[in-house]
């Protein structure tokens, strides 16, 4: 994919094209709730783009640890993870959790 | 120093109330008349003819002050009863400073609270037989330097007539005061121009091996600087386990450190628990452990 065309769209955007497709995600809600961080110890600068809750349904997470899913997650997102990408909340459940509750 | 000012100092290492807590080093006082006191006050232990020394420090140094409390030994003393409702007319909800005195009229603590009427309700209903009568003086403008200076007053004018302490505020005595001091955060190096001889992962990888449960946060324990720090903090405190914490942001003793932990760990944010040297997770992941009883299990040896 050409990178300068992918620099027009948000990162949320972005982040969705990486999830998406890589997680087979049946469910993927992505927030940017920078704006509640604006101003706490890290954040230099701009405070935008850079937290954001994600909420993820994916068979690919079957038989994994919480921590083994997200650091899942976390590698499909590196660039951004180095492009300002501050923090992330993660829900990352299996179709048979959601279908329990 | 001499002897009133020692056991002032003493008293100055011992938690005034578990809301309060002043954490003043070192003062110095020179001379005291009725009214008016004066204090050097020195928030941290730093020598003031350092050029790092900010005029803002010299000017806080030395602060001339005159309140309008009156004398531990000429105010009055209300009784407590520990009836319904006692606490809502008799002492009053703002900040200040108060002396608690148990049934045969001996001092037993000095206190500062951001609201008297609640602290004395709480400790009449911890210490009921020790809690019989109480002083307190509300003190205006009630920062944290103000009520520390009332408190000091009238702990010195104690200290002045019976030569000591009240025994609530011995240091290390916790029977009127809920939490004792926090554990300070663990430092990886010894400063930043101190060249290590061993390189900043291997220090890493002994620090969570030799401990228990290590957690990278930003900030101190005492004051996280990010919300999901506080709330890994929050939710190891309230679990009472026993935890070492290192403060990611400490530019000096702690320089390199975010870099070379998000390698080490292969995880890109913080804050990082670490139990028995494995990578458990961050907030999200302790949250849900600690709301699905799985936390409970990960420490029970």
């Amino acid at each position: 994919m050409a990178s300068r065309a992918n620099a027009m769209l948000s990162r949320a955007s972005r982040m969705k094209q990486k999830l998406q497709t890589a997680l087979e995600a049946s469910v993927l809600e992505i927030e940017d709730v920078s704006y509640q961080h604006a101003g706490h110890a890290g954040v230099k600068g701009d405070a935008t783009e850079t937290h954001f809750n994600v909420k993820i349904v994916s068979p690919k997470f079957e038989g994994q640890s919480l921590v083994k899913r997200h650091r899942l997650v976390y590698d499909l997102l590196t660039e951004e993870l180095q492009s300002g990408l501050h923090a992330l909340s993660i829900v990352a459940k299996t179709p048979q959790e959601v279908g329990r509750s | 120093m001499d002897e009133p000012q020692k056991i002032m100092a003493t008293a100055l290492r011992a938690p005034l109330c578990s809301r309060l807590i002043p954490s003043l080093k070192s003062y110095s006082l020179s001379s005291a008349s009725p009214q008016a006191l004066h204090f050097n006050l020195l928030s941290k232990p730093l020598s003031l003819s350092s050029p790092h020394a900010s005029s803002k420090l010299r000017k806080r140094a030395s602060l001339t002050l005159v309140f309008s409390l009156q004398k531990l030994s000429e105010t009055q003393a209300f009784p407590v009863s520990g009836e319904e409702g006692e606490f809502l007319g008799k002492f009053p909800s703002d900040s200040g400073v108060y002396a608690v005195f148990d049934k045969d009229s001996h001092l037993q603590f000095i206190g500062i609270s951001r609201s008297i009427a609640a602290s004395v309700a709480a400790h009449k209903k911890a210490l009921p037989e020790l809690c019989f009568s109480v002083k307190f003086g509300v003190v205006d403008d009630p920062d944290r330097a103000a009520l520390t200076n009332a408190w000091k007053s009238w702990m010195e004018e104690r200290i002045s007539s019976v030569g000591k302490v009240p025994p609530g505020n011995e240091s290390g005595n916790t029977t009127w005061v809920r939490r004792p001091r926090q554990k300070p955060d663990l430092r990886l190096t010894p400063g930043r121009h101190v060249q290590l001889t061993v390189p900043l992962e291997e220090l890493i990888d002994q620090l969570v091996k030799e401990n228990e449960v290590v957690v990278f946060i930003k900030g101190s324990r005492s004051s996280p600087l990010c919300g999901f720090s506080q709330r890994v903090v929050g939710i190891l405190n309230e679990a009472g386990v026993d935890y070492e914490s290192v403060d990611v942001l400490d530019e000096e003793y702690n320089s390199g450190l975010r870099e070379t932990l998000k390698m080490y760990s292969n995880w890109p944010t913080f804050p990082q628990v670490f139990v028995k040297g494995e990578l458990v997770g961050g907030a999200d992941i302790l949250s849900s452990m600690a709301d699905n009883g799985s936390l409970a299990q990960l420490f029970r040896r």
